[in-house]
């Protein structure tokens, strides 16, 4: 269960890097963070899932689209 | 000829990484697990604390969480400085407070009202849930800075809703509750100089039934703290300012 | 076991990788980010091998989990979002300054305006 999630952790990565909306690789960041957190309970870690999940999928997010907002979506790469 | 030594530099760069990281890999050392039998056997009478990850960053090694703790405060206060100065022309303008009231923010045309009667409906919900984990870190999983994000994330809900504009959601406010829970933290880890437990020690005796009762009081202080800067930092960002 | 660690340690090059040549700005932020959650995992995933219950004392709790790793890396995740807030109000300020996101734009006109 673990290798299978590692491996969408990585694919969701690769795909936030080579896309060329940001959005989308915002999106998949906060996804990733989801994951973790699933893998942090996996793993028998609560407290770090509760913190992963919190701080990923919610502040991250939010400052991460503040930052693509008052600057341009697409990027040239 | 610029593309292929880019990307020959970076090829070499993930070489030397990988080289220095490869050992880790192939290692079987076992994971050592002195630190795991002390703590099952001393944390409860030494801390006060049944979850054995809380009496280790209130109890054992709180200073880090003081280090912590000023990390947030610097870099936080670093960003809201960039922030507020970001539209700003001239030296004359003040930087004034934000505010996220439907009349006061930047809109576009054709908007629903689903967004701010249904999160000021889930508002409240989600404080109660924040200060239930806040409040319960020493026995289950949870503790100052789990409840103090969930707690931020409550006020920015509250802060987009129509109903519910009130002084929760005020930054002036919620800056003086930051600063002065960061002062209260700073008394809390002096005062157990003076009741012969060192720096951040436990003022009440080890042993007794009262003990926890101190690491209740840090998780407090440190989610009030955590919860109203993100929050502050949250509406500044998505706010606008007072008089756009 | 092994293939989880080469697992975690490809996404760790892969964050890396996205520090050091991605000509994007906000991209680059994006690989901080991943680089500290490779780190969070491995680390997680190491201090777990060595039981099989979540470290909160109780009545049947015998074989709990290694509890350092965790006090450690709750740390570690505010720090990293702290520094993600700093580094991204930094790149918009970057970006009002100069107009472009693109590292090699910014240069030229950060050289050309002195």
């Amino acid at each position: 269960m673990t290798i299978l999630l590692l491996f969408m952790i990585l694919a969701l990565g690769c795909f936030a890097l080579l896309s060329r909306d940001l959005l989308h690789s915002v999106i998949a960041l906060s996804a990733l963070s989801m994951l973790s957190a699933l893998m942090f309970t996996i793993l028998r870690a609560p407290d770090v899932a509760i913190t992963e999940a919190a701080v990923g999928a919610g502040v991250s997010t939010i400052i991460f689209v503040w930052a693509i907002r008052h600057t341009r979506r697409r990027s040239k790469d | 000829m610029k593309r292929t030594l880019f990307i020959i530099k970076i090829t070499f760069t993930l070489l030397v990484l990988a080289l220095a990281i490869f050992p880790v890999i192939l290692s079987s050392h076992p994971w050592p697990e002195a630190s795991r039998d002390y703590l099952y056997e001393h944390a409860l009478t030494d801390t006060g604390a049944v979850n054995t990850v809380s009496s280790i960053y209130l109890g054992y090694r709180a200073m880090d969480t003081l280090g912590e703790t000023l990390v947030l405060l610097v870099s936080i206060t670093g960003t809201m400085g960039i922030l507020i100065n970001l539209g700003r022309e001239s030296e004359e303008e003040e930087a004034v407070s934000f505010s996220l009231a439907p009349e006061k923010r930047p809109t576009n045309a054709q908007r629903t009202h689903l967004l701010e009667v249904v999160s000021s409906k889930l508002g409240p919900v989600v404080l109660l849930f924040g200060f239930y984990v806040m409040l319960y870190g020493h026995i289950s999983p949870g503790g100052g800075f789990q409840g103090g994000v969930i707690v931020a994330s409550a006020i920015v809900f509250l802060a987009l809703g129509t109903e519910t504009q009130t002084k929760l959601t005020n930054t002036n406010v919620l800056g003086r509750i930051e600063a002065l829970s960061f002062l209260v933290l700073i008394v809390a880890a002096t005062s157990g100089v003076f009741f012969e437990s060192g720096f951040f020690g436990n003022p009440i005796k080890s042993g007794s039934s009262l003990s926890a009762n101190f690491i209740i009081l840090l998780n407090i202080i440190i989610g009030l703290k955590v919860g109203t800067s993100i929050a502050v930092m949250c509406i500044a960002m998505m706010g606008g300012r007072r008089g756009h | 076991m092994v293939i989880e660690r080469i697992l975690i340690f490809l996404l760790a090059l892969i964050g890396f990788t996205a520090i050091v040549g991605a000509k994007n700005i906000i991209k680059k932020v994006f690989g901080l980010n991943i680089l500290n959650a490779a780190v969070v995992l491995l680390y997680i995933l190491e201090g777990s091998r060595i039981g099989d219950q979540a470290p909160i004392l109780g009545k049947g709790v015998t074989n709990m989990v290694d509890p350092v790793p965790q006090a450690l890396m709750l740390t570690a995740i505010v720090i990293g979002v702290c520094v993600t807030a700093l580094a991204l109000a930094l790149a918009v300020r970057l970006y009002k300054a100069t107009g472009s996101l693109e590292i090699d734009t910014i240069n030229e006109r950060l050289r050309s305006e002195h």
